[in-house]
Order: structure tokens, then sequence, then C-alpha cells
């Protein structure tokens, strides 16, 4: 994958594009949003990660002035600023997600994986389907091999967005914001619990575990 | 000084008013007498001619003492009778008046009044006579006008006294004045300097100082309750964050010591990654509280159903309780509306939750609802079976970094109720603690219920008013 990062903060930039190239990206740098722009239009990026304070050019005007011209490049906003106002801005402008600083790693690393995946000509799909494991969306029934497995709505969702994207890491903040749209660290470990309780139900009874945990970083599902 | 000078200058100019007031009498008085010798001299020219006014004037002159000065004038500029030596040699003002001053005559028999032979005032009319003569009348206005020069001393003097007496009330009350504002000067610079407890002296007068004292006092009462909470927040975030950083420290130092061990150091750095996002998790509280407090908020406040939120978190919450070993029930009235923040409300709500499943010993129970309360509000309440808060306690938890000694060991941050209080105050709301269910079986409770109230939405046909 090929990544620009646009930071004004050197040191930071530098630290995503260690890490980005570590897991088998490339990642460019630009310094502040005016060459941000130049880089993303003359070259083909698959993820813009865009920091939103920055000198000469702000990164909420350097995604509109892309958006403006038909550039659909997904962009990923960095900020420090986390209220609720702050994120439908950033969407508003042209952003695909939202990240508050400070965050880790492989928070970064999955929301961009997962925004990269999202470039794919998203299909409606009815169906989805991670080895033995079906979801069909219309009927809203799960089944695994020969049996149903019945789901509360909220588990669905959740493993709605685990197969949506198979195979990446999905963090437990993307979990919280996809799936219950709460913006805020709740007091007790909500998502660990709804996790061990889809486990429970999809994995369990089976002789292969298809839910993994990926340490440090939230959750895979792979066949 | 400056209201002594005004004293004085306002005296003088009272007294200044006096004297022009009666020295300008005085000379009217004498204007007017000469107006009438000469209007009397002219009928009797009228009536008897040029002779008939020389006999009257020398009838009048000779041996002195006449009330009046005469002199009447020939046309050819000689004398013909009077009591001065000449015309004056004055020009007459506007109204033909002189203002002249002349030596008395020597006459005869005299007291010795030679003292002040030297020139006297005198005023007078000089009158064209028909046939070339020239008439003039006078008045000795010698008296009149020491008369006004000892008045004029006199406001001179009272002048200089009221100056005098300006000056020295002026220097008495502005001493004390000053001493006053010293008093209160010297009071904030205490305060300045770090003693909060000094208060400005008051004399209890209610005069404009008095006031002022009153106020300064007040202010710096709501200073020094300032400073100490703001002393207790610091001191709180200094003791909650030690905690942590101490932990995270020690993790840290221990990796570097597992060399060898590849896995434990790899663990070891994982915990102190968590630790750090401990403290980011304290610091944006702190952030998001004041936030909330600076009521920055308010534009992501929409019309909504609250049991949208209540479901949602009852959701959610059952697993957790469950997980957790205890009951978990909900009751959720619906189509209620209010103008909230939806992810406020959730984060509120959430805190409440998380607060009774961390409190709660397994095997309790807690129970969440939403209802129209008798108020008319839309309640939220969440009851566990824990502990509760003690009465004493339960004003004081609402405070930032506030924690009762027996949470000090469970995870948090002592900002979660302040949060909550701050969401409730930004949706005109009241938040409330109070006992639960009390005591029930398998030693549980008394158990606690909080909850936050919020005014239902006016119905939208009422909105326009």
């Amino acid at each position: 994958m090929r990544i620009l990062i646009v930071e004004d903060d050197r040191e930071a930039a530098s630290y995503i594009r260690k890490g980005m190239r570590e897991s088998g990206h490339v990642a460019d740098h630009a310094v502040d949003g005016e060459e941000g722009l130049e880089m993303a239009r003359a070259a083909e990026y698959d993820v813009l990660v865009v920091d939103r304070m920055m000198p000469r050019m702000d990164g909420l005007t350097m995604v509109e002035t892309l958006r403006q011209d038909d550039d659909h490049t997904p962009v990923l906003i960095l900020s420090a600023l986390g209220e609720v106002d702050d994120r439908v801005e950033g969407l508003k402008a042209g952003g695909d997600d939202y990240l508050v600083k400070p965050y880790a790693f492989a928070e970064l690393l999955a929301r961009v994986e997962a925004l990269a995946r999202r470039r794919d000509p998203e299909t409606v799909r009815t169906k989805l389907v991670v080895g033995d494991l079906e979801m069909d969306l219309l009927a809203r029934t799960v089944n695994r091999g020969e049996e149903e497995i019945l789901l509360q709505p909220r588990e669905f969702r959740l493993l709605e967005f685990l197969m949506k994207h198979s195979g990446q890491v999905v963090t437990r903040t993307m979990l919280l914001e996809k799936v219950w749209d709460y913006h805020f660290d709740p007091q007790t470990n909500v998502i660990d619990v709804h996790i061990s309780r889809l486990r429970s139900k999809i994995d369990k009874p089976f002789p292969r575990s298809l839910l993994h945990t990926v340490r440090g970083a939230g959750y895979r599902l792979q066949a | 000084m400056l209201s002594a000078a005004l004293f004085a200058l306002s005296s003088f100019l009272i007294l200044a008013f006096v004297y022009v007031a009666s020295a300008g009498m005085m000379l009217r008085r004498a204007d007017a007498s000469i107006n009438e010798e000469v209007t009397a001299l002219e009928a009797r020219f009228q009536a008897g001619g040029i002779r008939s006014i020389n006999r009257y004037i020398l009838q009048r002159t000779v041996g002195g003492g006449a009330d009046y000065l005469y002199l009447l004038v020939h046309p050819s500029g000689r004398s013909l009778s009077g009591n001065l030596s000449g015309l004056p040699d004055v020009q007459p003002d506007d109204e033909g008046r002189l203002q002249f001053s002349y030596r008395r005559p020597v006459v005869a028999g005299a007291e010795e009044e030679d003292a002040d032979k030297d020139n006297r005032a005198a005023r007078g009319r000089l009158v064209e006579l028909p046939s070339g003569y020239q008439l003039f009348v006078g008045l000795d206005v010698d008296e009149e006008n020491s008369l006004v020069g000892r008045m004029l001393n006199t406001i001179f003097a009272a002048s200089a006294l009221a100056l005098a007496l300006g000056v020295a009330g002026g220097i008495f009350i502005s001493r004390r004045f000053v001493a006053r504002l010293d008093a209160i000067n010297n009071v904030s610079r205490s305060v300045k300097a770090g003693d909060l407890t000094r208060r400005a002296p008051r004399n209890n007068t209610g005069d404009e100082l008095d006031e002022l004292s009153e106020n300064f006092n007040n202010m710096l009462d709501r200073v020094e309750a300032l400073m100490h909470r703001m002393r207790h927040t610091g001191d709180s975030i200094a003791h909650d964050l030690r905690t942590p950083l101490t932990r995270m420290r020690n993790r840290l130092d221990e990796a570097l010591r597992e060399e060898g061990d590849l896995d434990a150091r790899e663990q070891t750095l994982e915990r102190a990654v968590s630790d750090t996002d401990e403290l980011l998790g304290i610091f944006n509280s702190i952030l998001s509280l004041s936030r909330l407090e600076s009521g920055e908020s308010r534009k992501t406040i929409n019309r909504m159903d609250p049991a949208v939120v209540a479901e949602d978190l009852a959701e959610t919450y059952e697993y957790v309780c469950e997980d957790d070993g205890l009951e978990f029930s909900f009751e959720v009235e619906r189509g209620m509306e209010v103008f909230a923040d939806r992810g406020l409300l959730l984060q509120g709500l959430d805190n409440l939750l998380g607060n009774a499943v961390k409190y709660t010993p397994a095997g309790g129970a807690v129970t969440l609802r939403l209802r129209r309360n008798s108020e008319g509000c839309a309640e939220f309440s969440v009851t566990d079976t824990g502990p509760g808060i003690p009465d004493a306690d339960r004003e004081r938890v609402t405070q930032r970094f506030v924690r009762l000694d027996n949470s000090r060991t469970l995870p948090g941050s002592g900002l979660g109720l302040s949060l909550v209080q701050a969401i409730v105050d930004v949706h005109n709301g009241k938040f409330d603690l109070g006992e639960g269910p009390g005591h029930v079986a398998g030693g549980h409770g008394p158990g606690l219920r909080a909850s936050m109230c919020f005014p239902l939405a006016p119905a939208p046909q009422d909105e326009g008013v």
C-alpha cells in the first residue's frame, strides 16, 4: 500500500513512516497542506493520513480542495481535537475517518488498512462469508457450517463489521465508533464482554477458531 | 487638596460678588444724587437764567460745607462760581460721568483735616447749558471709596481664612480617607504576597469606602474558595497521576532488566503502554470536563427521545452485568422528548452504569429505569445493591478527583461523577444521589440510586413561542 502522510510534526511523521514500513507499506511525507496537495495530485496513493492543524494550509482545506478536484482517495484525518463537533467538521470536509491524538500506532494502522480496503468498489453484498461462517444480510441469519447461530441485534452488527473487515485488525475504538456509535471511553470492558459472548456462539462449539485476539491492537476475524 | 482650593475659590467668588454689588450700589446712589441736583439746577436756569444758578451756587459754597461740588464756567472758560478750582481733567464716560480726584479747598477755620488734604475721590457730571455756559455738579465719594476699600481688605482676609480653613479641613479629611484606603491597600498587598486570610477593615457605616471594603472582602472570600478548590484539584491530579506514573516507571525499569526474556519484556512493555493509555484517559476526562464546564458543547443538542439512549445502554450492559455476575433489569418509558446531545447522555448514563457495575459485588443487582417523574422530567435512574455512598459524602463526590476511601483501590480517575454533573448541567437538568433499595439478602446494600433528570422539550407546535 502507498500512503501519504501530511503532518507538520516531523517526529510524529517519522514515527508513522517507520511503523508503516515495518508493516510492509510505502509511506511518503509532506510537511504541510500545500505540499500535501501537490504530492497527492502528482502520484497515486491508497490512503492519505492528514493532520488537521498545519501551517500554510490546514488539513481540512486540503481535503476539501482534493474533493473539489474529484479526487476520492480515502483520507484519515488526525487531530488533537476530539469533540463530536470536530469529528463532524472533519467528516464533512471530506475525511473518511477521524482519529484523535494521541493514538496507538496499531489503531492508526488498522484504520488505514480498513480505509484502503473500502476503496474496492463496494457492491451491495447480501451475503458475507468467512471460512464456513456465513451471514445473510437480508434474512438476518448466521450459519456456521450446517448450524444456525442465533445472535442478538448488537452481536449481529458486531459480527457484520468483523466479517466486512475479515483478515484485518479491528481495534476496540473502531468497534466502539462503528458498531456502538460511542465516541467516548466506556467505564467498563464493553467490547471484551461482547466479543467473548460472540466467540462463545460462533467459535466455541466448533473445532477451529475464527475470531482472534491481536495483542495490543484488537481483534481479527480470519478463516 | 483640590477640594480645599475649590472651597476657598468659591468663598472668594461669593465675597467678590458681595463686593461688586455693594460697591456698585454706592456709586449708583452717588450718581442718582448728582442727577437730582443737576435737574434742580436746570429747573432753576429755566426759571431765573444763569444768574439764579450763579447765586445759588455761591450761597451753597461760600463758607464751605456744601454737600456737592459745583463749578459754573463762563463760555470764555472763566470760572464764575463753585467750590472747585477747575474742571476735572478727565474724559467723561459714555453717560457723561466723570470719575476724578480733587484737592479739597482749604477753607478758613476748617478742622485739621489736612491729614488728607491730598487727593480725594469724587464723581460728577458736566452739563452744557444753553448760551455756552458749562455746569459741573459732583459729589465727594471718598468716604464710600474707603469703605469699599476696607470691604475689599475684609474680603481678602476672609478669603485667605477660607482658603486656610479649606486646606486644613481638606488635609484632615483626606488624611482619614487616605488612611482607610491605605488599610485596604495593605490588605491587597498582603493578599498578593500570599496571605489570603487578610480582610479589609470595616467601620460598618455603609459609606462608599465601607461598601468598597465589603465588596473587596466578598471578592477575597470567593478567591480564597476558588484557590482552595484549585489547590485541592492540583493536589488530587498530582496524587492520582503519581500512582499510574510510578507504576509505569517501575514497569519500564523492569523491562530494562528483563534482557534475556524477550516475551516477558514484551508483556511488561505492553502493560506500560496501557498505563500510558490510562493516564491519557485521565487527561482526556479533564479536558472534556473543562470543555463541558465552559459551555462549549451546546451546538450538538437536538430534540430526541431519551429512550434511545436508555435502550442502547441496556442492551450493552445486560451482557456486562451478566459477565460480572450481576442481575440486570431495565424499564424504559418511550415517547418522551428532551433537548439533548445523544453522545453526552450516553456518556453520562454509561458513567452511572459503569459505577454500579464496578462497586456492586457479584450476586448483586443493577436496575436501569427511564420514566417521567413527578416533576414532569425525563428521569434516568440507576439503582444498585452495592455499599452506596454515605449521606455526608454525597455532595462531595461530584467534585473533581474526589474518591472515597473505600474506592481508592479500584480503577478510576475520580472524575466520573463530576462529568455526569457537568453533562446534566449542560442540559439544565438535575443530578441526584440517594439511598438504594436498603439492605437486602446476601449482605448487600444499602445500595445507591443515582438519577439524572432532564426537562422535557415543549411540544413541537409551541416551539416558535
